[in-house]
């Protein structure tokens, strides 16, 4: 006896149900090696051979090489600096006892409630006063905030399944609270460290409302706004947009593909504390 | 050997820890919070403040601006619809994938794919899905013999609200199912098998077992989901940047569009402000009345 069995019918309306959900999926990747004039003249076929021209046109009229290098930067950059702040951050708040530990905690959850959106404005202001538009760290810095909640709350819930008699014995052993951190904590919550990095990678690659305001310059456009360009300049090519849908929608993909258990597994653990 | 009494200095040295996230914190959100609030009183040439106005700003939006009201109900309709149509959709996603023999995984990717994916690119291509001539419509209706070649949901102000929330519930159903799904597996079976021995069905299952034990899921996807859709803009942005005529216009492309095409940037961030007012409103009431519940399945 298992839980709800469902009849067998119901395995195969949710198969299909799961084709129709992936059909949008599979339906960019196909058309991104179609020529125009065949995605015009029949937009739901597959053409063989593959217009693989189309490929390399997208990379080169869309400029998709330097928004790559510039995506790929400020997702290091993202990833790097939420890892730091989140693993000391929940360090302090699940294995140390600061004053104020629960009030403390609530401001690191503060920017889940208050979104980029709303401080968009002040942030273009504060950026260009600073100099800082067009600065890949400075989005970063951004894209940091946007993320450094759910980052903490993962990895607070992982170090608090370590045993505490661990930790206990390294400071019988003499190890400081560095030391603790180094060799205990973040090795034993290394799964927690893996889907944070993942996710955040992820979010931080598909964002677009942060980029649209704080990066102007071509140069330094990030791959969400070089698609842009295509919608606005070959809005006609389709051909053309699809090929760069699929080249900018594929590393988070195959990311996910690759990493699937990391990443539901932060993003079960990011919800429900336990 | 240390004393078992901590000193003040272990809790100032405990900090240090939290000091790089609670710096970032400061320069990055309270200080634009607080340069906001500054911003929302004053009128402002550019960007730079000119007069201080009080709380004209507001007024102008609560009072006088039609299309400030039509992106608030559009947000907040747009919310309630998104909320419900994510929970309820991964809810029942959640459970059928649970019950399949084989395949789970390849399921689970399946719904949870479009998650990963970039508003960009989601918005592109569902927007050639509706396009008139050759879209999903016109494809199906030339198949059965019926002519829909100029059926466009984003062009229609009837419509096109409801064809982006598609777009979206399809983007994040995926997400509350994996949520559910991991909340499912971790119930004990013997639940189900008393629901079973009881005579009851898979909806007895779902309404008795399944959705109270797994309230405390509910409650964290409902909040998140609230403030994830109050904030919408990019998907807005990239369909149909808020027209036609307003239709899609939420808070947050009218914000946008504000301070970045019309410059009116103090008008721009009170709008803000009061879009952060009503986050913050609605989440609270939600907190009130899901956590009293929560007790209610817990005792």
């Amino acid at each position: 006896m298992t839980r709800l069995r469902w009849p067998r019918w119901s395995t195969l309306l949710v198969g299909l149900l799961a084709a129709v959900w992936m059909y949008p999926v599979a339906w960019t990747l196909t058309n991104a090696v179609r020529s125009t004039a065949d995605i015009y003249r029949a937009p739901w076929d597959v053409t063989w051979p593959p217009a693989i021209g189309n490929i390399g046109e997208a990379w080169s009229r869309g400029q998709l090489g330097t928004a790559l290098m510039n995506s790929t930067l400020v997702t290091a950059m993202t990833v790097a600096l939420v890892l730091v702040l989140s693993v000391t951050a929940a360090y302090a708040l699940t294995r140390l006892r600061p004053p104020g530990r629960a009030v403390l905690f609530m401001l690191v959850l503060a920017p889940l409630i208050i979104p980029t959106e709303v401080l968009i404005v002040p942030l273009f202001s504060m950026y260009r006063t600073l100099g800082l538009i067009n600065s890949l760290p400075g989005l970063a810095l951004v894209n940091a905030v946007a993320n450094v909640s759910f980052a903490t709350v993962i990895l607070a819930a992982s170090f608090r399944t370590i045993p505490q008699d661990l930790i206990d014995a390294a400071r019988v052993d003499g190890a400081g609270r560095i030391g603790i951190l180094l060799r205990i904590v973040v090795p034993l919550a290394r799964p927690g460290v893996v889907a944070v990095a993942v996710l955040v990678a992820v979010f931080t690659w598909n964002d677009f409302g942060g980029a649209l305001v704080l990066i102007q310059d071509p140069d330094a456009f990030t791959v969400q706004l070089a698609l842009t360009r295509f919608a606005t300049f070959y809005a006609t090519d389709q051909g053309l947009t699809f090929a760069g849908l699929a080249i900018v929608i594929l590393p988070p993909l195959l990311l996910f593909v690759a990493l699937q258990r990391s990443f539901i597994r932060g993003l079960t653990a990011g919800v429900v504390r336990r | 050997m240390a004393s078992l009494r901590r000193s003040r200095r272990d809790g100032a040295i405990d900090l240090v820890f939290l000091a790089p996230t609670l710096a970032l914190l400061v320069g990055l959100l309270a200080y634009p919070v607080a340069s906001g609030i500054a911003l929302s009183l004053h009128s402002a040439r550019g960007f730079e403040l000119t007069d201080y106005v009080g709380l004209d700003n507001y007024a102008r939006a609560i009072l006088g601006d039609a299309v400030f009201h039509r992106s608030l109900v559009n947000t907040v309709v747009f919310t309630a619809a998104a909320v419900t149509l994510q929970i309820g959709i991964g809810l029942v996603l959640a459970t059928l994938v649970a019950g399949v023999r084989r395949g789970g995984t390849l399921l689970l990717l399946a719904f949870s794919t479009p998650f990963v994916l970039a508003t960009v690119a989601v918005g592109a291509v569902w927007k050639f899905l509706y396009a008139p001539y050759f879209g999903l419509a016109p494809t199906i209706g030339s198949a059965l013999g019926l002519d829909l070649s100029t059926v466009a949901p984003l062009a229609d102000t009837e419509t096109a609200l409801w064809a982006i929330l598609a777009a979206f519930v399809w983007r994040f159903a995926g997400f509350t199912m994996v949520v559910y799904l991991a909340g499912i597996q971790g119930l004990s079976r013997d639940y189900y098998d008393y629901a079973v021995v009881e005579g009851g069905g898979w909806w007895q299952g779902l309404r008795h077992i399944t959705w109270p034990l797994l309230w405390p899921q509910t409650f964290a996807l409902v909040m998140l989901g609230t403030i994830g859709a109050l904030r919408v803009f990019d998907m807005m942005w990239i369909m149909t940047a808020g027209g036609p005529s307003h239709a899609t216009e939420t808070v947050a492309t009218y914000v946008y569009s504000t301070a970045f095409r019309f410059l009116d940037v103090g008008y721009a961030q009170a709008m803000a402000m009061l879009l952060l007012l009503v986050i913050l409103l609605l989440t609270a009431i939600e907190y009130r009345i899901m956590s009293r519940r929560a007790e209610v399945v817990s005792s």
